[in-house]
């Protein structure tokens, strides 16, 4: 009784610390890690929270995230900080939520993807410069880590972190609606190939096999080329070259679950295909999704990055992190701080997608249930 | 299993033949002209006429395209426009570039990619084991063309400017400047020396996946009868890892052999081009850029078909290593 | 099965690091074409005397990015560093320009212009293909004939325009003299120093058509030039080697054994080459590239001014474009200087007209105009009707129209992307709305050369000057329709101006027109134009005598040595 009420006081004061205590770390260090965050931002950074003009939606979502990242962790851990989906039951998400949470480097990588969002979410607070201002030229070009410029300027005099920071918002969410687009359009092609079966399910498989069989380099520049180069753009071909291997996966399981009794059954209720594939496949079959979408959102961010080298990724003067990396190259023995930064953001937020995905993928498969 | 591999190879070619259909509306109906490359003011209207003409683009579309089909049919990719020469001529120089540099990568790469994997099933959840998965996955995290950056950066300019190292390696090139004077064995090492910074590169990236792979499908052998059997029979562990779990579990990532086979080319772009290395990857990409339509229809239908024979060396090789697999 | 196939592959392992060099045969004809024109090469060139003496020896390597497009083909090929191997390395042009940009003899050893406009030529008698047969008359007139066919696809077809239609234009009088007919025009000996001589006894029954197709141009060229082909590799390297029966009366046969060109496709690569002496000559590193070559003890950098500029090009068809007095604000509101630093690192010069600084036409009271005034600018467009009525910081006219252009640049050309940023920031300080727009490259041309099309207002252009400056296409209202008339400039001082320039041959008396076609267009302000960029080299010390200048970088190669105990390259390669 003392020992919860003890943890309750201390959970007022320090948020996600009770948790830490118990050993459950992932929750307790992302929860005082994101009211710290919060907290910081409020207190330190109060004349830009306060001065915003707030007319673009960027500026109220960042404003929504600040209340959200100061309230939400403390409620939560005053609260007791459960995850009660993982805790109780013994359904096929709480075996999985279990065996992810015992995975300490998937649970590190879950922590920093959450932290990244934040940071990229609050950047209108954070960012100590407009990422496209361009200093006076003459003299804050190319000037190195400061105290003024944490992480340096680049040629335009231009603030690296600023540029960091709205890079973020760019590139976390390139991979982020691409692979939305990849993993619905291809979910939904390949639940109605192998729900359907026969000629149906032949035809729409060639057609994957077609898409696969296609150069994906050569159809990203043909389409870049065609329409004018955006971040739009740029999303939505990411997003509809890479359907075809979700389509793949998801046929597969389709496959096997049709013949299962639950599908048999809800057929002969007589239910409508539509409400068979949508309400009892494909939830069913969204578990390799499911680590087939986070290890994409890794791959896109890679991708964007290799077409900004290429020169047709994002364009400036909008910052993405690949063509931060890509502008920088040219200057990097004189002042390595313009790409460095940007392609070391780039691996460890791939690196944290990549170790999500392997936990989810060895979680979720039954086969790997470790011993421990 | 000769029948079968004629009726794979037959079924492939109407897929084949379809992807390079629609590349080639595609990239013919890309807005851009190739002559315009060759404009500059002093050439007349006629001029430009004159060269569209010799590119054979004063035709319409549907005609180029039964030209470029029936021309296909003798084996005859047709003239580049940009560098001027037969793009049968061209992949012949230049795609044998490029299967040097990835069947290197590969061979590094699996085998750096098994070793990892097999350290890892058998010390699965040690420290060693995560330290592994998280270095194989830093590198195949970074962008290629960042890997290869810091790999010039490292073993070539540092190495040989500021460590003053005695073996450092060359940025670019395939060959030395002198490489016609050298002798028999000189040549294979300097070759080596060549290919050691691109095929690095590659095999980095590819390697993580594979250790992926390994390890899963080595954790999994482990755990079946036969191996807790031969371990009960008191059976030294090593020998049972390597004789009885190791062979099994490669016939799963034998399988990504010919997965990874389109790789080759997309993947291979970026490396080319920091090492120019002058292969199919670069070659098309160029291609695409000054809408050298022969080049990116050619390049298109050499990567089509080494993903159809990748899938098909998948299956093979499935059955080669595996003899419970049969094709009929 | 299994155990075969295995087999097979591990030969094919086995093989793949020494047999990657093989190339599958192409067509027969090809190949029979280049067998026979290599073994003519090899067996003339292998019975001749090599010279001795302490500077010859050793290797040059030199790379750059661009592959040579086109090859050795003077007839065909438009890139500029494969002009630059053919005018100085493989072939020879007739003329060449000295140091002061006069016309000196080459492959012509004198010429003299008759009144009724006969150019005669006296070729030397001692220039050799490098299979041994002579330079004559007749290749001369094979060259041209080829050039002014439209069927070759000439890349500078209006070298010819003031020659005399047809069959008539050339003779062959003997072996060693040529006569042109053609309409006297300014220096009209500058088409004959960048169209290098091509051998009619091997190129003389191929089709004009199929010219730019040719083996010749990649796979077998023969020369006639201080360095004889050796062998190109796509998209790797071309070698040379020494032509030891280069004329003495020409400086005799180049001191390097070989040459050697490597393409090297990224620059960061290249510098990493440089840096590491695998590459002793880069030519033209990115001016941020400068400052490492510069540190480095081994290395020297070279710059010469170069002919091509850069500007914006405004599309004066616009409405809000129309008016010059908008344009010159344009201009003024840009700090070029600033440009020049920040993109350029200082190797560039204020550009105030298409003619460069070091052009005898150039105007030298020109240099010092239109600095960059913002109050000036914004006067001149108060005046224009141009104010900023509803306080945005954006001006509009009286009808309400706001004062926004869209600046068009090309992708994967950082340069140009940064520089339309620039632009963008300092109009913004006088009030102009500046939206930058990046296009694909193919697609940015068809957009700004199609004149049906043509929909732009500002793109961020450079052209390419000839050493013969003839801007007709670009700023006639004859040519306002053309490809090329981007600003849809119509100026009657100008076109008058343009049609006289071109028919003056002595450059004294030309010069005075020449100014005010300066003063014209800087009054007229088509372009904003920004800038002349120096052309930068990266050099390795160890080679000796390198002079690089508007000429352009490979001017002398036959005098660059290399002192024997710098020679690296071991047996053979460097004796």
């Amino acid at each position: 009784m003392t020992e919860t009420r003890r943890g309750r006081l201390l959970a007022g004061v320090l948020p996600g610390v009770p948790q830490l205590l118990e050993g459950r770390w992932g929750a307790g260090l992302f929860a005082l890690v994101a009211w710290a965050l919060g907290l910081w931002t409020l207190l330190v950074r109060w004349e830009r929270v306060s001065g915003l003009p707030y007319e673009s939606p960027g500026e109220w979502v960042a404003l929504a995230a600040l209340v959200a990242a100061i309230l939400g962790p403390w409620l939560w851990s005053v609260r007791g900080g459960r995850l009660r989906a993982a805790e109780r039951g013994d359904g096929q998400w709480a075996l999985t939520l279990r065996a992810f949470g015992r995975n300490r480097l998937a649970l590190a990588g879950m922590v920093a993807i959450g932290l990244f969002y934040m940071v990229a979410v609050l950047t209108p607070f954070l960012a100590p410069y407009d990422p496209v201002h361009q200093g006076d030229l003459a003299s804050q070009r190319f000037l190195g880590p400061s105290a003024a410029h944490p992480l340096g300027t680049d040629q335009f005099a231009r603030d690296v972190l600023s540029r960091l920071l709205y890079g973020a918002r760019v590139s976390l969410s390139i991979g982020f609606i691409a692979v939305g687009i990849s993993v619905t359009l291809g979910t939904l092609i390949g639940a109605v190939a192998g729900y359907l079966g026969g000629r149906t399910d032949s035809v729409i498989m060639r057609f994957v096999d077609m898409v696969i069989a296609f150069p994906r380099l050569v159809l990203l520049i043909t389409v870049i080329a065609l329409f004018e180069p955006s971040i739009f753009l740029i999303v939505a071909v990411l997003g509809l070259t890479q359907w075809p291997y979700v389509s793949r996966i998801v046929r597969g399981e389709v496959l096997s679950l049709r013949e299962r009794e639950f599908v048999q059954a809800a057929r002969a209720l007589g239910y409508s295909r539509r409400r068979v594939i949508l309400r009892h496949i494909v939830p069913n079959a969204m578990a390799p999704v499911i680590v087939a979408a986070t290890l994409g959102i890794g791959n896109t961010i890679v991708l964007e990055a290799g077409l900004s080298f290429l020169g047709l990724g994002i364009q400036p003067p909008d910052p993405s992190w690949g063509s931060m990396v890509e502008n920088g190259r040219d200057v990097l023995l004189r002042a390595w701080w313009i790409s460095t930064f940007p392609g070391l953001a780039i691996v460890l937020t791939v690196l944290s997608f990549n170790l999500v995905g392997d936990g989810l993928r060895d979680a979720l498969d039954p086969r790997q249930a470790g011993r421990r | 299993m000769t029948r079968y591999l004629a009726r794979r190879l037959l079924g492939a070619i109407p897929l084949v033949l379809g992807v390079a259909t629609i590349l080639f509306f595609i990239v013919n109906l890309a807005p851009g002209d190739p002559a315009l490359v060759y404009a500059r003011p002093g050439m007349d209207a006629a001029t430009m006429e004159q060269i569209r003409a010799n590119f054979g683009l004063d035709r319409p579309i549907h005609v180029r395209y039964g030209r470029w089909l029936a021309s296909l049919a003798r084996g005859d990719l047709g003239y580049s426009f940009a560098r001027n020469r037969p793009v049968t001529e061209l992949i012949a120089e230049i795609l044998p570039n490029t299967l040097i540099l990835a069947g290197v990568a590969f061979g590094i790469a699996f085998l750096v990619g098994i070793v990892l994997g097999v350290i890892q099933a058998v010390r699965q959840y040690s420290a060693l084991d995560s330290i592994l998965s998280v270095l194989a996955l830093f590198f195949y995290s970074m962008p290629s063309f960042w890997l290869a950056l810091m790999m010039i950066l490292v073993f070539s300019l540092f190495a040989r400017n500021v460590w003053e190292w005695p073996i450092w390696f060359p940025a670019s090139g395939m060959t030395s400047i002198d490489y016609e004077f050298l002798g028999g064995w000189e040549r294979l090492a300097d070759r080596a020396r060549h290919l050691f910074l691109p095929a690095m590169s590659l095999a980095l990236v590819l390697s993580a996946g594979i250790a992926r792979y390994m390890r899963a499908s080595m954790l999994e052998v482990i755990r079946q009868d036969y191996i807790r059997t031969a371990r009960a029979k008191g059976l030294p562990a090593r020998s049972v890892v390597f004789k009885h779990a190791l062979r099994n579990a490669l016939i799963p990532v034998a399988t990504l052999l010919g997965l990874y086979l389109p790789f080759l080319f997309s993947g291979t772009v970026f490396i080319e081009t920091v090492f120019s290395w002058p292969g199919m990857g670069k070659l098309v990409v160029d291609a695409i850029n000054q809408r050298d339509y022969p080049v990116v229809l050619g390049g298109s239908l050499i990567f089509a078909t080494m993903v159809v024979v990748g899938n098909l060396l998948a299956d093979i090789l499935y059955a080669v290593i595996d003899p419970r697999v049969r094709y009929d | 099965m299994s155990h075969r196939a295995k087999a097979t592959a591990s030969l094919v392992a086995l093989c793949l690091p020494a047999c990657g060099s093989d190339q599958a045969a192409p067509t027969a004809a090809a190949d029979a074409f280049c067998a026979e024109a290599m073994a003519a090469v090899e067996s003339f060139t292998s019975q001749l005397p090599e010279p001795t003496g302490e500077r010859y020896g050793g290797t040059a390597v030199a790379a750059s990015y661009g592959p040579l497009a086109g090859g050795m083909n003077s007839l065909t090929a438009p890139d500029y560093s494969a002009r630059q191997h053919h005018a100085f390395v493989n072939l020879m042009p007739l003329v060449r320009y000295d140091q002061e940009l006069e016309f000196a003899p080459y492959l012509a050893q004198s010429w003299e212009l008759s009144e009724d406009g006969g150019l005669t030529f006296h070729l030397r008698d001692d220039v050799l293909w490098h299979d041994g047969k002579k330079t004559t008359a007749y290749d001369v007139e094979f060259t041209y004939r080829r050039a002014a066919d439209p069927a070759t696809q000439f890349p500078n077809p209006n070298y010819w325009a003031k020659y005399a239609p047809g069959a008539d234009a050339v003779t062959v009088v003997d072996s060693f003299t040529v006569r042109f007919q053609l309409e006297p025009h300014l220096d009209y000996l500058d088409a004959w120093t960048s169209t290098a001589i091509m051998p009619a006894h091997l190129l003389a029954n191929v089709p004009p058509a199929e010219l730019a197709q040719h083996p010749f141009n990649t796979r077998c060229p023969v020369g006639n030039g201080p360095f004889v082909f050796v062998e190109h590799r796509q998209d790797d390297r071309w070698i040379f080697r020494r032509n030891p029966a280069f004329p003495a009366g020409l400086g005799g046969p180049p001191y390097l054994d070989r040459y050697v060109y490597r393409i090297v496709l990224d620059q960061s690569t290249l510098l990493a080459e440089l840096l590491t002496e695998n590459v002793d000559f880069y030519s033209a590193p990115d001016p941020d590239q400068s400052g490492s070559i510069v540190e480095a003890e081994h290395l020297d950098l070279r710059s010469f001014p170069f002919r091509q500029y850069t500007s914006v090009v405004w599309n004066g068809r616009k409405p809000q474009l129309a008016d010059r007095r908008v344009r010159t604000a344009l201009t003024m509101g840009v700090d070029r200087g600033e440009i020049i630093d920040v993109l350029l690192q200082g190797y560039g010069e204020t550009a105030n007209s298409s003619v460069p600084s070091f052009h005898w036409a150039f105007d030298p009271t020109s240099a010092t105009e239109m600095p960059y005034d913002p109050d000036g600018a914004r006067r001149l467009l108060e005046e224009a009707g141009w104010s900023d009525r509803d306080g945005d910081g954006v001006r509009e006219n009286e009808a309400g129209d706001r004062l926004a252009v869209t600046v068009a640049s090309n992708q994967g050309n950082a340069v140009r992307a940064d520089l339309a940023q620039l632009v963008q920031a300092s109009l913004s300080q006088i009030g102009v709305e500046v939206q930058t727009r990046i296009l694909e490259y193919q697609t940015m041309l068809s957009t700004v050369l199609d004149p049906e099309a043509r929909d732009f207002e500002g793109v961020v252009w450079g052209w390419v000057n000839d050493f013969r400056i003839d801007d007709t296409d670009l700023f006639h209202s004859r040519a306002v329709d053309g490809p090329y008339a981007l600003s849809g400039t119509v100026n009657p001082e100008l076109d008058g101006l343009l049609d006289t320039l071109q028919l003056i041959v002595d450059r004294d008396e030309a010069r005075p027109y020449w100014h005010r076609y300066q003063r014209a267009l800087m009054e007229e302000q088509p372009y904003s134009f920004l800038y002349f960029n120096h052309r930068l080299v990266g050099l390795n010390r160890r080679l000796q005598d390198v002079e690089v200048d508007v000429r352009g970088e490979w001017v002398n190669v036959g005098s660059w040595w290399i002192p024997g105990d710098l020679r690296k390259y071991g047996s053979g390669g460097d004796r």
